[in-house]
């Protein structure tokens, strides 16, 4: 079997369901923010700071611990929104709506790691 | 067909396990819920008018307490089992998170705890509305990642930040016990431990206050990010070779017995340099004081020669750090006289200065310094009892120690020893926990539980004590929003005491927002507001010939629980009968005049 229909059929791995979880929360997110409502909007938005750029990054690399995949995603994805966030200030191009990119980035980059399989980025030779 | 009289005993018997077994595996999880349901039900009933100066936890409804001490219990006897459920301690975990920081908003009415909040709210809003830095003075907007981040997702989300605000503490919490827990596991190699080191930091943590919506809040985070990454991917297992022979004497002694890092490839190292770097920038751009109090953790590690690359890991956080504070170390130098306040360890560990403690104030103080002492007594017990094999305990102790290089240049207007305390606690509780997790018997449930139990008490009732000052009633806010929406731009807003949501709105630098002076936690306390005449010609010389000066609830609680400002219910109980003094808002918690002088 190769590595590729490895991970594809079996997204229990801890870089597998990174990449799953990038990829369900960047649909939600875009989902919930074109959704009426301010509640499903206030969701999208927290959704969309908190998860997928992290997916993007930590699908490809196993930390080797659930809670350390989980936390790392998180604190990613808001370090990436507050630099994003605050090079818009700074350079006077406050656009917001600029952060559907991230769903964009963790969609691609989840889904590549799914397609492309085999092991994560960097890992000891076994 | 007759059975045996030997079978049935032996139906007998195993009918007993089984049902030890089921009320073991259904008993724990249903007594979670159960926890929940009261603490939930005690909530309902706790009224926030019953709340006097000694705080919520001695004017709780019984169920609230009953509902916090089960789910202490229950994480407790389950931490105690031979194969703890580690889903059953997450969900313990989070329900105990949950029931400490969702009490206080939920009793009211979700409005953010902390006048201080309103303030960075207003930021954001600011952002939010004129989409660059306005003021290149304001210490706030020229380190703007936190209040850019929550601007966007109010923008995306169409809800300002005042709807979310209320809930950063249980958010921030939840999200520093995730990577608490990781950082733990990674440390120990255990599924036990690093629960009950957790549960030890909650409490520890309970009263610092530093996790409300705050850029500290978001630099700690960011900082657990980075100390993940180091412990799980830049920690080497044969320390660092040095020219001096005495140095890698001393690195064997301290490293002695250290147990085996998880294994790394190079190229893996180099993704994790690059992934510490975009977090410290983040914490950098987000927070003044942050990034350099996680450098000497960093620090201490280099110099036990743990860390790959470490001098170039340390070198490259020093460059960001520098890279963006020399371009504003003239506003810093300026508001603050500079990154260094003075290299008086002493004076710089004093605490907030001015503040004059009294009666309930006092003895919350009390408490929570009692227990400041007991962890760090409990972090050097377990170094020193380890004094033959100190690898054992060797990053969490560096990592522990290491907060308190900040005292040595910095006070931080009186919290630096607050933020010590918080960057120190998380290694202390892994070391008290690892020293608990090695007694033998019936001892270790027992100190599990005496330990847990003290830090949770005593951090709740740091937490909860001053909550009828700090948190301020759907009515207070309320009162406030009218202010900006009916107050022309440009106009004079007096407190009568430095208590009450303010600065909350996008456009707050508009309006000239004073304390009157007569507090001597404000370092100005000349006028006594019971002199009427007195606090008149004191707005008269503000010089805007009238004022809007705001009384509420949450003020008189703060004169309560402080002792000041001076006369402050004497002015009150004045301008309310004075012509001169209009009200032109009153709700059941505030009064709003409007004082026209001179």
């Amino acid at each position: 079997m190769s590595g590729r229909s490895l991970t594809l059929r079996q997204p229990w791995t801890r870089t597998g369901l990174t990449a799953w979880t990038g990829i369900a929360a960047s649909v939600a997110a875009v989902a919930l923010l074109v959704a009426p409502g301010r509640g499903p909007e206030l969701t999208g938005a927290f959704l969309l700071t908190c998860v997928p750029v992290g997916a993007a990054v930590m699908c490809w690399v196993d930390s080797g611990e659930g809670v350390v995949q989980a936390g790392l995603t998180l604190v990613l994805s808001l370090a990436a929104t507050a630099i994003v966030t605050a090079s818009m200030i700074w350079l006077t191009v406050w656009q917001p709506r600029a952060l559907y990119a991230f769903a964009a980035v963790g969609v691609v980059s989840c889904a590549a790691r799914l397609v492309r399989g085999g092991r994560p980025c960097c890992a000891l030779p076994q | 067909m007759r059975r045996p009289a030997g079978a049935r005993g032996a139906s007998v018997l195993r009918v007993a396990p089984v049902r030890r077994v089921l009320a073991l595996q259904l008993g724990l999880p249903g007594l979670l819920l159960a926890a929940l349901g009261g603490w939930a039900f005690g909530v309902s009933q706790t009224q926030r008018q019953a709340i006097g100066p000694y705080g919520l936890l001695a004017n709780a409804d019984a169920w609230l307490l009953v509902g916090l001490a089960l789910l202490l219990a229950g994480m407790l006897a389950e931490l105690s089992r031979p194969q703890p459920r580690t889903w059953l301690l997450g969900a313990y975990l989070v329900g105990l998170i949950v029931a400490i920081h969702t009490t206080v908003p939920l009793l009211y009415g979700g409005t953010p705890e902390y006048a201080w909040v309103y303030k960075h709210v207003g930021v954001a809003q600011e952002f939010g509305q004129y989409q660059r830095v306005t003021d290149t003075s304001n210490i706030y907007q020229e380190w703007p990642a936190l209040f850019t981040t929550v601007a966007a997702i109010s923008s995306l989300g169409h809800a300002g930040p005042l709807s979310f605000a209320a809930w950063g503490p249980v958010a921030f919490e939840l999200a520093d016990a995730l990577l608490l827990l990781g950082i733990f596991r990674l440390l120990t190699g255990d599924r036990r431990l690093p629960f009950l080191a957790v549960l030890l930091y909650e409490g520890l943590i309970a009263w610092v206050g530093q996790d409300y919506l705050s850029p500290q809040a978001f630099g700690y985070l960011l900082w657990l990010g980075i100390m993940a990454i180091v412990v799980r991917w830049l920690i080497v297992p044969v320390p660092a070779h040095a020219r001096w022979g005495l140095v890698n004497r001393a690195r064997a002694f301290l490293l002695a017995q250290r147990p085996a890092p998880p294994a790394a490839s190079t190229a893996m190292r180099w993704v994790a340099l690059a992934l510490v770097a975009v977090l410290y920038f983040a914490i950098v751009a987000a927070h003044q004081l942050s990034p350099y109090i996680v450098l000497p953790g960093v620090l201490g590690l280099v110099l036990l020669g743990v860390v790959w690359r470490g001098w170039l890991v340390l070198g490259l956080l020093v460059v960001i750090a520098l890279g963006y504070l020399v371009p504003r170390y003239g506003l810093i130098s300026s508001q603050f006289g500079g990154i260094f306040s003075g290299g008086d360890v002493f004076e710089n560990a004093s605490g907030s200065q001015g503040i004059l403690h009294r009666a309930a104030e006092a003895r919350t103080g009390d408490v929570v310094h009692v227990l400041a002492a007991l962890m760090w007594l409990g972090m050097v017990a377990a170094i020193a009892l380890r004094w033959r094999s100190l690898g054992r305990v060797a990053i969490p102790g560096a990592l522990a120690l290491s907060p308190f290089l900040v005292l040595g240049v910095q006070s931080y207007g009186g919290e630096a020893i607050y933020r010590v305390f918080l960057f120190s606690a998380p290694w202390c509780a892994l070391l008290i926990a690892e020293l608990i997790a090695e007694l033998r018997g019936a001892l270790r449930p027992l100190v599990s539980a005496v330990a847990c139990t003290v830090a949770l008490v005593a951090g709740l009732q740091g937490l909860w004590g001053p909550t009828a000052v700090y948190a301020f009633t759907p009515a207070e806010l309320t009162a406030s929003l009218w202010l900006y929406n009916h107050a022309a731009p440009g106009s004079v807003l007096v407190l009568a005491a430095d208590n009450f949501p303010g600065l909350e709105a996008a456009d707050y630098a508009a309006y000239d927002t004073e304390v009157i002076p007569a507090d001597p936690q404000l370092g100005q306390d000349w006028l006594d507001e019971a002199d009427v005449l007195g606090v008149e010609q004191w707005i008269s010389s503000l010089g805007h010939g009238g004022a809007y000066v705001v009384f509420s609830q949450s003020m008189a609680n703060y004169t309560d629980y402080f002792g000041y400002p001076f006369g402050y219910a004497q002015l009150a109980k004045a301008v309310s009968a004075n012509p001169a003094w209009h009200v032109v808002y009153r709700n059941p918690d505030v009064v709003i005049y409007r004082v026209t002088v001179g």
